[in-house]
């Protein structure tokens, strides 16, 4: 059994004028100890993936159906005091920003402790002493100091990594990591993901990793899946969609990136821009972009087909399937 | 050797921090002290833009690169250094004398949710800098322009008499490159105008900024902490780091072969695509304030080469065999 | 998007302003009443049914007659006479007018001298700004009903009654005026601050564009939202202002009156039982206050989030 399943979730937003869906039956699963990424840009709904695991979603926003399944149990039916036992302690999540995460009147250490506490009936030496333990863990040079400093005295990515030494407290079995270092300098960038790659690593912790960043969740993840207005049009290992993207809108993904490109040469863009939850096209949502649209596209949102270990949800790579098995079959 | 159309010389920059003269009083040791802080941003650079290149300024954040960016707009005045344009000195210039570089030198900014007056129509944003510096233009001549420039930045002109917030980032920095372009600038000075968008609309831009080049024959000042877009989009390419440029060079030498240890670690810490785990230089330390500038070789605390020499001297820009111009020691003595 | 260009009403009728208001009915109540209230007061020649003020009309057998549904009223003053006479009706009418105009004069000159000092405190900085700002603190510490009352007494012993009735409604618009302009101020020179660092400001001033077009034309528009807010209260804190002052005898005259002249010509009265000549105008002065603070609150909760959304 997987150690989270989440089934055909739906989730969306009460505004004036009807509800809009931000998330049209997403289904994905983490097994214990694996890194997966979700990729996508702003709009996409991952931030919202993300959040509605732990049912984080600020109103008007709601989880309209579907399952989270974590250990077996739905997440999604359970009460506001059941998921605060979880929140923190079994599954915990870090944010993009950490001067917005850390309170910035209260120390280090007193928050580290405080978060202990609201889980552990244990003292405050004992709690002291865990926090102690993480900070070396996450490699914060002087540790001992940073318990009794405060957020401001510390650079942005000390304070990322505080943010991990947080996660970590109480040995969660996952950590949802909502672009943690989209902030950060390229430098800093690449010490924090080694970091979170190798501490998930050897204390087998499953990570979900949101990001736009193609370059980082092909270091850091096993799996990945690639969302589009509120959709997961492809997903599966992350080497193979990185070398060989089958859905359209990810192979533009891929190539529009500036490392793809001949220098001095333009660059592939994809037409247009993600629509707004408001004007989501019928059918297939990247058919208004797509180079290989045809009828079947715009009427509805194409099932999943298995390519390799790819599921992708689009028809032109469904008779792209087709094509081949019937050509195999002749040869045959 | 043509004369560059942009010239920064010397140029240092520092913010000072100390407060009021209240504020600058401490107690220490005793002895009531006069404490005065400030943030040297820039610490002595020198730069030339060539006409029709893209010179690329790359940096993490606090090396000074945005600050640049700034005096060279006149947005800040230099703490010492000049800035001169097509030969002439710019930066001691106010008011009617500026007026006519503010014409030829436009810029744009990173932020496209700030860089627009929400309460303005995109019409009256467009109209009000071709106005301004065409007094004499009959309101046809006004309104065609701004037609021309909408269409060449892929803007609707019917959607005139819409407000920035209608828009999306995109579209919203299309139409900041397009009030750049409305005064026929010859030079434009581009502060992370992609940083904020989407990758794919990141590359829509990318390149608009690379076609309005080719057809209106522009010069760019380009700065970015991106170094993929350098690779794709730049000319030559100055690393700056805490304030001075540490390497520069043409686009090509410098991603084939990086000789100052920090662009080696900066280089191999961008994310690539065909990497199966984090694969970069690691770097000792952290990042110094720009407040309290190391002695020296403002590297040397990182640095895994660095000598004495290092930690006492400042080391200049110096060319080297491969083209390169590169500030260290290192470099210089042959040790790397 | 469509093509159609979007006219101004459009917009209006699109915007959440619009919407949250439609959904407010406290607000939509207030607003009505203060709309009525408005226009009865401005209409007041027409819809007052005799001249208060018209020493020919009054006739002294008419004073202290109750309003009606009371024993010995006269319907033709539905709201009962004061001492001397005079149709409450009409008094409150006149009188509402004469506060209104006060408080909405008072207003706009505390709003424009606070906008133009904000404005330049904010952007100018430096020495303009810390002389501004400790002007406002000075001012700030003296409360405006003690400077009025002293500007009034001053002028009522130097230049005598008779003067003072004449300007008195001028010289009210302007101490209040004048003493309000700081917290304006204040919040003008806030927004100043914030706008100043954002892009838009130094695109303007990369193109060339001069300060005054840049504090005027650019950053002025940004910062009037919280300004309406402040300004609807103020005028409520206006009228209050006003009445008090004339309660104590150094506001309006009884010759062109106000609320609060009202209530304090008709305060002697309760004594001897013509509770109305207070209460009414009393009633009606708490009325056009709580409408206006109510509209305030509405603006407020309306305006916060949505600073910048059409």
């Amino acid at each position: 059994m997987a150690l989270l399943e989440v089934k055909n979730l739906d989730v969306r937003f009460a505004v004036r004028g009807g509800d809009l869906t931000a998330l049209r039956r997403i289904s994905f699963s983490l097994d214990k100890g694996e890194r997966l990424g979700l990729v996508g840009e702003s709009g996409a709904g991952k931030s919202v993936a993300a959040f509605s695991i732990l049912n984080l979603i600020a109103k008007p926003g709601y989880i309209a159906g579907g399952q989270i399944l974590f250990e077996g149990k739905d997440l999604a039916a359970m009460s506001e005091r059941e998921l605060r036992k979880i929140r923190g302690n079994r599954i915990a999540m870090i944010f993009q920003d950490p001067m917005m995460t850390l309170n910035p009147v209260l120390t280090i250490g007193t928050q580290m402790v405080e978060a202990i506490l609201a889980h552990r009936k244990i003292s405050k030496k004992e709690a002291r002493a865990i926090a102690l333990d993480r900070l070396q863990k996450v490699q914060i040079p002087s540790p001992e100091k940073r318990l009794d400093q405060y957020p401001h005295e510390l650079s942005g990515g000390m304070r990322q990594r505080v943010i991990i030494a947080i996660a970590l407290l109480l040995d969660p079995e996952i950590i949802i990591a909502d672009e943690p270092t989209t902030a950060l300098d390229v430098t800093i960038q690449a010490e924090i993901m080694d970091l979170l790659l190798n501490l998930c690593e050897q204390e087998n912790v499953a990570l979900m990793l949101i990001t736009h960043d193609l370059g980082v969740v092909s270091q850091v993840t096993q799996r990945m899946l690639v969302m589009y207005s509120g959709r997961i049009i492809e997903q599966g290992p992350t080497r193979e969609i990185i070398n060989d993207a089958q859905h359209p809108y990810t192979q533009g993904l891929i190539n529009a990136l500036p490392q793809m490109g001949e220098p001095g040469a333009r660059l592939f863009q994809i037409p247009g821009s993600m629509p707004s939850l408001k004007n989501v096209p019928s059918g297939c949502p990247f058919h208004p972009r797509c180079n290989f649209a045809t009828d079947q596209c715009k009427r509805a949102m194409p099932e999943y087909v298995r390519s390799g270990n790819v599921d992708v949800a689009c028809y032109e790579v469904a008779n792209l399937i087709e094509q081949e098995k019937r050509m195999q079959e002749a040869e045959s | 050797m043509t004369s560059p159309l942009v010239s920064i010389r010397g140029l240092e920059k520092r913010f000072d921090l100390s407060g009021s003269f209240l504020e600058q009083l401490r107690f220490e040791g005793g002895r009531l002290r006069r404490k005065q802080e400030a943030v040297h941003a820039i610490n002595g650079v020198n730069l030339e833009v060539q006409k029709g290149e893209a010179l690329c300024v790359v940096g993490e954040s606090g090396c000074g690169k945005s600050t640049v960016a700034r005096t060279v707009m006149g947005l800040l005045s230099p703490s010492a250094g000049e800035i001169h344009y097509g030969g002439q000195r710019i930066d001691n210039l106010e008011g009617k004398a500026a007026l006519p570089y503010r014409r030829k030198m436009q810029m744009i900014f990173q932020n496209p949710y700030a860089s627009l007056n929400p309460r303005m129509t995109i019409q009256q944003t467009l109209e009000e800098p071709i106005r301004f510096h065409h007094p004499d233009w009959s309101p046809v001549q006004v309104r065609d322009k701004i037609h021309e420039v909408m269409h060449s930045v892929g803007i609707d002109p019917d959607w005139g008499s819409r407000f920035g917030h209608e828009f999306s980032g995109g579209q919203r920095q299309r139409i900041a490159i397009a009030r750049a372009l409305a005064v026929d600038p010859e030079f434009i000075v581009a502060d992370e105008p992609i940083s904020a968008l989407d990758v794919s609309i990141q590359a829509q831009v990318l390149n608009l900024l690379m076609d309005a080049q080719e057809s209106r024959g522009l010069t760019y000042l380009f700065i970015t902490h991106d170094l993929a877009v350098v690779e794709h989009f730049g000319t030559r390419v100055a690393v700056m780091y805490l304030g001075r440029v540490c390497e520069l060079a043409d686009t090509k030498t410098l991603f084939a072969m990086p000789r100052h240890p920090y662009t080696q670690a900066l280089l191999s810490a961008i994310p690539k695509l065909e990497d199966d785990r984090p694969n970069h230089i690691r770097l000792q330390g952290e990042v110094p304030t720009p407040v309290n500038l190391p002695s020296g070789c403002v590297f040397h605390g990182r640095c895994p080469y660095a000598n004495e020499r290092c930690r006492q001297e400042v080391p200049q820009l110096i060319a080297t065999d491969g083209g390169a111009q590169v500030a260290c020691h290192a470099v210089e003595e042959g040790r790397l | 998007m469509t093509t159609a260009t979007v006219s101004r009403w459009d917009r209006f009728r699109e915007s959440f302003f619009w919407y949250s208001f439609k959904r407010d009915k406290v607000a939509i109540a207030s607003f009505l009443v203060l709309l009525a209230m408005v226009l009865a007061a401005v209409f007041a020649p027409w819809l007052a049914p005799a001249d208060p003020y018209d020493l020919a009309q009054i006739n002294i057998m008419n004073s202290e007659l109750p309003p009606v549904g009371l024993d010995g009223a006269d319907p033709a003053f539905p709201l009962g006479t004061d001492a001397q006479g005079r149709d409450l009706l009409s008094t409150i009418l006149y009188g509402t007018r004469v506060s209104l105009m006060i408080g909405f004069g008072a207003v706009v000159l505390q709003a424009a001298l606070g906008i133009l000092f904000g404005l330049l405190a904010g952007y100018l900085g430096g020495k303009v700004d810390a002389i501004l700002m400790r002007i406002a603190d000075v001012q700030l510490s003296f409360s405006t009903l003690m400077v009025a009352i002293i500007v009034g007494a001053v002028f009522k012993a130097s230049f005598g009654n008779l003067m003072f009735g004449e300007i008195a409604i001028y010289m009210l618009i302007f101490i209040i005026g004048v003493a309000e302009w700081p917290q304006i101020a204040r919040t003008v020179r806030a927004s100043v601050l914030a706008e100043k660092k954002k892009e838009y400001v130094d695109a303007a001033k990369v193109m060339g564009f001069g300060t005054p077009r840049i504090m005027f034309r650019h950053i002025l528009p940004n910062t009037l939202s919280p300004i309406f807010v402040i300004a609807t209260v103020q005028i409520a804190n206006a009228i209050i202002s006003e009445a008090a002052l004339s309660f104590l005898g150094l506001g309006m005259p009884e010759t062109q009156p106000s609320l609060g002249s009202l209530i304090k010509s008709g305060f002697d009265y309760i004594q001897s039982g013509s509770w109305w000549i207070t209460l009414i105008p009393g009633l009606v002065l708490v009325v056009l206050v709580l409408v206006i603070n109510l509209l305030g609150d509405w603006l407020r909760d309306v305006m916060n989030p949505r600073l910048y959304k059409g």
